[in-house]
Formats: structure tokens, sequence, C-alpha cells
């Protein structure tokens, strides 16, 4: 599997991009690997967005190059052809049928008609949107149009798939559907390049994983790496209180957490969260403060966000 | 991909049906309105509605109403006095009347035309009506009263005066002075109009389907498409087609029905009204697109496109014919392509020609064509997404 994965699909270097004195992409570097899943993660205007621009070649660089299967997108138009996007807007035509958009988006994509006879009707089963193939878009609920907005993606087989927050307002139903496709993307070597907000989806998606921040990629690698780095062993305590009290917080606060909801939820990511939280219920119960809730997990890529970004101590 | 566009853009007009009335039903029925307004008052064929008080009440009088009510179309009411007429006129339910009063063939002018002082014109429409109506129907009475007055000048005796006020009564009138002849070819001022309405309509079409520019790039459909192979060019290629052909199918609809209704030649110049068509909707297409281009919001798009489209309609002769304009505006015409596309329908439908100035209409409509094109690849090509 590893060597398999050698070919890089996308390779991005040192690439920048500035919108007046704001820097949306700062020196980012990143390199994607055929039938890999690349996960981007960080907070609302981190840059995710714009980089996945970058990524396809629609964004003009002030500096660095973007290459997709060694060719630079913005020189040789053709390479666009092996890149697919799913854009976080339903973006197809509203008054053409999941088919008819299908058709056109392939036909665009310079497959022939016996092509993409057998094209959309694969990409319609890979999406499970079939049923509704012939209706119109603007006729279709919300998570039928995703789908049809994922079969759009991918109906000219794209090497490169771009998916800017794929799960956004999907049901259950139409998320394991998605997590089922990119399985099987990934099983054909397709190198996804996935934005999320959904630390879920990432989580159990993701091979590699980017943290961004203010436009710079400030942390990268795979998931469980990361996290040990992160956190070191560390797990995340979670208690709430009844009632406030200053009685509680030099101690709380010499544990590592800190407070949320007006002092009455404190968290953070402790060392022998277990013994930590027996010595909390005992000083709780000797200043007199009910313990609400007491809950011991492993961190999650939130913290992980928090974590690099320094928002958050680990 | 340019054939994808233009099927793209073709299915969004089909199932959109109030799109197609406003793109193929609207344009001719408001040339048809346009045309029965200016077109027939031009034509001499306005329509005036008059009232009578016939006070003379007297065989000659009576004759004279009914072949005024001829004349009119039966548009032509009794009133039961000179008051009812007046006010008849002033309230604006006749344009003018007329009252009939003493011996219709001694009386000096037995006939008195009112008129309201806003409708001057509608008064001397009613007079030539009567005169004609009197030279048609009361032919000796209008002799009766041609003899009291040369009998003096002549000195004709009594009995060659008698002789000739017995003459029959179905004395017939002279042959008219002057007779018309309608030569073949379209009213003018129906091409006129069918030109004007046509240019109007064709840049507000070219409006709605070049702000779908706007739409792909709101619903992040531009992105998607930026990754076909060809980039932008094509994309917008297709689009400058099918506004090319939809503003032909929507102008060839509009003078169909000038054909149909009004006679105008279209069928007989269907070459040359081809090209003119083609000239004047790729000119709107290349506009629009230039404006959508420019336009970052449909909200932006819709009031700008809508000022300079009225503004160039006005200027450019869509609303009010341009030989009624003062010079310098008739020059700043020029400027419009309304003012070149009414010039050459004219040109082609009414004298039935190809000359210079045809050409020379096409030449600078396709210029329009081809800025407007270039500007929209311009911004386009360099608009991030």
């Amino acid at each position: 599997m590893a060597a398999e994965q050698t070919e890089v699909v996308l390779r991005l270097s040192q690439v920048t991009r500035r919108y007046g004195n704001q820097i949306a992409l700062d020196q980012v570097a990143l390199e994607l690997a055929a039938g890999e899943v690349y996960a981007l993660i960080g907070r609302n205007g981190a840059g995710k967005s714009t980089l996945a621009k970058a990524a396809i070649g629609a964004l003009a660089l002030d500096s660095g190059s973007v290459r997709i299967l060694g060719v630079d997108p913005s020189n040789d138009l053709k390479v666009r052809r092996a890149v697919g996007i799913a854009p976080q807007e339903v973006a197809l035509y509203p008054h053409l049928t999941i088919a008819e958009n299908l058709d056109a988006f392939a036909a665009l994509a310079g497959l022939s008609r016996r092509e993409r006879v057998a094209a959309v009707a694969s990409a319609m089963d890979d999406a499970v949107c079939t049923q509704r193939a012939d209706e119109r878009l603007d006729h279709l609920s919300g998570g039928w149009q995703r789908r049809a907005n994922l079969a759009a993606a991918i109906v000219h087989r794209p090497r490169l798939l771009v998916l800017d927050e794929p799960t956004e307002g999907l049901d259950v139903e139409t998320r394991l559907v998605l997590h089922r496709l990119i399985a099987r993307l990934r099983a054909a070597r397709t190198a996804i390049l996935l934005i999320s907000h959904n630390t879920e989806d990432v989580a159990l998606l993701a091979d590699r994983l980017g943290v961004m921040e203010a436009g710079r990629l400030i942390a990268e690698g795979r998931p469980a790496e990361l996290m040990a780095t992160a956190f070191d062993g560390r797990t995340e305590l979670v208690i709430r209180l009844s009632t406030t009290t200053p009685l509680v917080e030099p101690f709380l606060r010499a544990r590592g957490l800190a407070p949320s909801d007006g002092g009455l939820c404190w968290s953070g990511n402790v060392a022998n969260a277990f013994a930590q939280a027996h010595a909390i219920e005992i000083e709780l119960r000797r200043v007199e403060v009910e313990l609400r809730e007491l809950a011991v997990r492993p961190p999650g890529l939130d913290a992980l966000i928090g974590w690099a970004t320094g928002l958050a101590p680990a | 991909m340019i054939l994808v566009t233009l099927r793209v853009m073709a299915l969004g007009l089909w199932r959109d049906r109030a799109g197609l009335v406003l793109v193929f039903v609207l344009p001719p029925l408001v040339f048809v309105v346009f045309a029965s307004v200016f077109g027939a008052g031009i034509s001499g064929r306005l329509d005036i509605r008059a009232e009578v008080f016939d006070q003379a009440d007297s065989v000659d009088s009576h004759r004279l109403i009914d072949g005024l009510r001829y004349q009119l179309g039966g548009r032509l009411i009794r009133a039961p006095n000179v008051a009812a007429l007046e006010d008849a006129i002033k309230s604006g339910r006749a344009d003018a009347g007329l009252v009939l009063a003493g011996n219709m063939a001694e009386a000096e002018t037995p006939v008195t035309v009112l008129v309201h002082p806003g409708r001057k014109a509608a008064g001397e429409l009613l007079t030539a009506q009567i005169d004609a109506a009197a030279a048609q129907d009361l032919p000796e009475l209008m002799l009766r009263r041609e003899i009291a007055h040369l009998t003096p000048i002549l000195k004709l005796t009594l009995d060659q005066d008698r002789h000739l006020i017995n003459s029959p009564l179905d004395f017939l009138p002279s042959p008219p002075f002057t007779t018309e002849r309608i030569l073949p070819g379209g009213d003018p001022l129906q091409i006129y109009y069918g030109g004007a309405v046509s240019i109007l309509f064709l840049m507000f079409t070219a409006m709605q389907g070049a702000m779908t520019l706007i739409d792909e790039r709101r619903a992040g459909l531009r992105l998607r498409l930026g990754l076909s192979a060809g980039g932008v060019a094509p994309l917008l290629g297709g689009r400058m087609l099918w506004l090319t052909v939809l503003g032909v199918l929507q102008a060839f609809v509009l003078f169909l029905v000038a054909d149909f209704a009004y006679d105008v030649p279209l069928l007989k110049n269907l070459a040359a009204w081809s090209v003119t068509a083609a000239c004047a909707a790729a000119a709107s297409g290349g506009i629009a697109l230039g404006l959508a281009a420019a336009c970052r919001t449909r909200e932006q798009a819709q009031p700008v496109s809508t000022f300079i489209f009225l503004v160039l309609a006005a200027v450019g002769g869509s609303m009010a014919p341009r030989f009624l304009m003062p010079e310098t505006l008739q020059q700043l015409g020029w400027l419009t392509p309304h003012a070149w596309v009414i010039d050459a329908y004219q040109t082609v439908l009414w004298r039935g020609r190809v000359n210079t100035t045809v050409v020379q209409a096409w030449i600078v409509l396709s210029g329009f064509a081809v800025v407007g094109f270039a500007a929209a690849l311009l911004i386009e090509g360099r608009r991030q997404l």
C-alpha cells in the first residue's frame, strides 16, 4: 500500500496569496498521493477553501506553485480534467435533472457521448441517486441535491477530488453514502482533499490531516501521530458544577482546567485523568459544591485545533 | 463545450414558462400596440369619435349625418343639444363635435365644428371628413351653394339659374381631381416600430440570459465549470451563440406578427432581414455579456442594465420615432445600436434593398457585439473565483 501511494497527484510548493493587505495563504506546502485522503481542518476564515481553489488551479498565486500530476494547471488547462470538485454550495443547474446535469459536466470534461452514458450511470450509482435521476434538481430535497453534487464531482473519474464541506447539512444516510463513496474512490487510487468542520468525519476518513490557521498550515501528519504529539497520552477531563464559587477556581486551574459556561463547566487535557478526577471530587465535597457531571474521554480534533492554534492548552 | 452551454441555456428557457412568454409573446404584443397607435396615425387611419347636434333637422342635414356616419365608421352619435355636445367634448367622450343649423343650401356656414383647444387636430380631421361626406353624398346641394355663389359673378339669367338648380337629384359628382395608388411594401412606421420594439426587448432578453453568468458564480458553478478544458472562452462563446440564436428567434416571431397583421414584407426580404436580425441579436448579446461580467451581483446588474437600456432605447428611437427628435438627439442616436437596427430594418423591409446604409449598420452592430464580448472575456478571465 505504501509503495502504491508514492505517486504524487497534487503538490503545492510555498503557495502564497494575498487579498490587499490580508494574507489568505502563507507559504503553504502540501503533497497528496494517489489513493490518499488528506483532510484540512481549521477555524472559519483559516484559508481552507482558498487553499482548495489554489489546489485546482482556480486561483492566481502571488508566489509558489501548484502541480497536478506534475503539470501546472494554470498553464495546461487539460490537466484540470483530472480534477473533480464538490464545492460547499450545490454547484449544479437547478433547471436540469440530475442525469442532465451529470451529462453536461461529463461533456465539459471531454467525454464522448458513449462514454458519458456509462459515466453518468456509474456516478449516480456511486452517489446513490439513480432513483431520482430524471427529476429536476430544484424539485429535490437538500440531501438529494448534495448527492447529485457529489456525483457531478466524480462523473469524469477524476484523479484528484476536492470535497469542500461535503457533509454540511447532510442527514445520516447521505453521510454514510459519502463515507462509502470515499472508501471506493480511495481504493480506486483517487487522491482526495477533504475540507471539513466535521471532526467525526475527518477522524473516520482521513489518512493525513493538516491544521490551517491564518493562511498557514501549522500542523500536519497522520491523525494518531498528531494526537500523540499534541496530547502526549493526556485525556480530556470535563466537569460540570451545580453552582460557582471562588473557592474551587484556584485548584481547578491548578489542575489544568479552564472554565466555560460562566464557570459552571471546566475542561482540559490532563495526564492521569482518573486520578485527577478523583482528587477533584474530594475537593468539591470538602467545599460543599455539588458535582453534576464528570467525564473522561480522549481529546477530539477540536482540541487538536485548539492545541495547534494555541487557543486552548493541550 | 459551446454546444453544452447552448443546450443548458436552451433547456433553461424551455422549462421556464414565464420566461417563454416574456421572450416570445410580450414583444409582439407591445409591437402591435405601438404599431396600431403610432402607425395608424401617420398612415391616415386615425379614428376619431364625434357627436352631432342637428338643429336644422332637415332632409339635407339628415343626409349629411348619414354620409358622415359612413365616413367615420359609425363613430358619430347624436347630442340632444349644444350644451350636451360641448360637455361631451370637454369630458373627452368625443374628440370633436358639429352643429348643423339653418338651411344647408343657403346659410353661409350651416356647419360649425366644435373642438377642444387640446385636440385641434381632431377638429381638422372632422372638417375634412365633413367636406368629403358633403362632396360624396350631397353633390346637388353643394352645386346649389356654388350656383348661389357664382350667379352674381357669372351674371346668370333667372332661367339658367333655375335650370341648374332643378337638376335631377341623381346628379353625379365630378370625378376626383386626385387619386391614390398604394405601392407594395410595408408601412414604414410599422416597420420602424418592429425594429424599435425588437431591439428594446432583445436587450432585456439578452441581459436575462447573460445574468446566468452571475448565477453560476454565486452557486459555485463557475468553480466546477472552470475545470473544463478550454477555460472561460467557450463558456462565454456558448452563451453568446445562444443569445444570438434566441435574439433572432424573438425578432422573427415579432416580424412574423408584423407580416400577418400589417403586411410588413418579412418573408420577401428574409435573407437580408436574417443578417440584420443576427447582427442586432449579437450586439445585444455582446453588450449584455459585458455588463453581466462587470457586475458582481444580480442586485447590481439589474438596475444598472435597466438604466442603460432605457437610456439607449430613448435616445436610439425605440420609444419615439427619431424623425420627431431634435437634430442633436438624432445625431446622438447613432451612438446606440437601436438607431442602426431600426435604420437597417427600415431599409431592408420598406425599401426592399441592401445598400451602403444597411451594410454600415451590419458592421457597426457587429462592432458592438465584438467589443461587448471581448470585454466580457477580459473581465471574466481575470475574475478570481
